[in-house]
């Protein structure tokens, strides 16, 4: 037994001896090194670029959606019923909202979402209600407003070549800092323009008050405040031109056909 | 794949281990390295958990011993003669208990393993079956013979000496 123990002790003593060397561990821990950084660098370029691959169409394809999407210029059109038209950047009607309940109506009717907007004015035109109102004698009108002031142009000249055979439309165009005061207000672009205009006539009018009244009535009403007075044409900036306010355009851009 | 730092913590951990292990079979330096390095390779491959520290330890003396066995066995080896045996650049022994560790190199294949484990590492006959794959009672076999054997050796040394 003791035997077997001094073996024992003698074994561990000749084993203990025997160490990994430095230089095996070290060349050991560079070969693993090497292996696992090497492991890393097939797997993570495909990683890599796979996610930048996916990143860029994401990225793509929200860009494009974004410019797509973003209405760049708006068409407001106002006769009682009130709706506006987002153009985007491609001459496209990507969104149509409506300001009151005829305006609802009518966009409901109308299939008009991603045509090109001298198109959807031509469809809209056409369009049954739009007609009768326009047969009825109302006063159809239509703003046009957006950042890009050449685009802006652009487009109130090609809406006005489409509505050029209707003697009861005006055209015009406007800011879009003004459209969004109109929007505070709740009122359509165009109606919010005749608010404002009927407002330098009688400064107790509120949005309220115009809201529900067809452009047509508004512009009755104009009629009459510049009927009462005759000093009325020059006494604001936005005074109108009584002589041409039923046919033609009218305000800052507008009256150049 | 296991990192870097696990990587340098097993070689500091297992080195020596392995290092015995290869020193009982192998001859040659170049073989030693070739083992050393794929046994620690092998285990950054290896990516399921162990269960604990000893689980780990045997893992890595059975995947050493396997390695050795089979780069003994490989029919390239057993044609061929190596550059280092060829140069006579034989395995660096140290001089204390010189006559243990030869006797322990003469044994054949088959006992170096178990022996080792025994009065070495200290694992029971079962354990060892276990790290080896054995049957236990297969080991007691081994063991005794493997003592028999070593006994023999050294007693005839110290008597020669």
């Amino acid at each position: 037994m003791d035997k077997d123990k001094n073996f024992k002790n003698q074994f561990r003593e000749a084993f203990g001896q025997i160490h990994a060397e430095d230089e095996l561990r070290a060349n050991t821990k560079d070969f693993l090194a090497r292996q696992i950084n090497k492991k890393k660098a097939h797997t993570f370029p495909i990683l890599k670029t796979a996610a930048a691959a996916a990143c860029l169409l994401v990225a793509v394809t929200a860009g494009g959606a974004w410019l797509y999407l973003t209405p760049s210029a708006y068409i407001s059109i106002d006769i009682n019923p009130s709706l506006e038209l987002g153009v985007n950047r491609f001459d496209r009607i990507v969104s149509i909202e409506a300001f009151n309940s005829d305006g609802q109506e009518l966009a409901e009717q109308l299939d008009i979402r991603y045509m090109d907007y001298s198109e959807a004015m031509e469809e809209l035109l056409s369009e049954q209600t739009v007609e009768a109102y326009l047969e009825n004698n109302a006063v159809m009108t239509v703003t046009v407003a957006g950042s890009d002031e050449e685009k802006t142009d652009q487009i109130l000249e090609n809406v006005e070549t489409c509505t050029a055979g209707h003697s009861n439309i005006s055209c015009h165009s406007g800011d879009m800092a003004e459209m969004h005061e109109a929007h505070s207000e709740g009122l359509s672009f165009g109606k919010y323009r005749a608010y404002l205009e009927l407002k330098s006539l009688d400064p107790s009018v509120t949005p309220d008050d115009i809201r529900d009244l067809s452009m047509r009535e508004i512009q009755d009403l104009i009629d009459s405040y510049s009927g009462d007075s005759t000093d009325t044409d020059n006494s604001s900036e936005n005074g109108p031109d009584s002589e041409n306010v039923h046919h033609h355009g009218h305000g800052r851009h507008a009256g150049e056909e | 794949m296991r990192s870097e730092e696990e990587a340098n913590r097993a070689v500091d951990l297992y080195g020596d281990t392995v290092r015995r292990i290869c020193m009982i079979h192998l001859k040659n330096r170049a073989d030693t390295e070739d083992i050393f390095q794929n046994v620690f390779l092998k285990y950054v491959l290896r990516t399921a958990p162990f269960d604990s520290p000893e689980h780990e330890k045997a893992w890595i003396i059975r995947v050493t011993s396997n390695a050795c066995r089979d780069l003994l066995k490989s029919f390239f080896r057993s044609r061929t003669v190596s550059l280092d045996t060829l140069i006579k650049k034989p395995q660096e022994m140290p001089e204390d208990h010189s006559d243990i560790l030869e006797a322990v190199l003469a044994l054949p294949e088959k006992y170096k393993d178990p022996i080792y484990l025994h009065y070495y590492e200290g694992y029971t006959a079962e354990e060892i079956g276990q790290i080896l794959g054995k049957n236990t009672n297969t080991v007691y076999t081994l063991l005794t013979r493997a003592r028999k054997m070593l006994k023999t050796r050294l007693e005839g040394v110290t008597e020669n000496g």
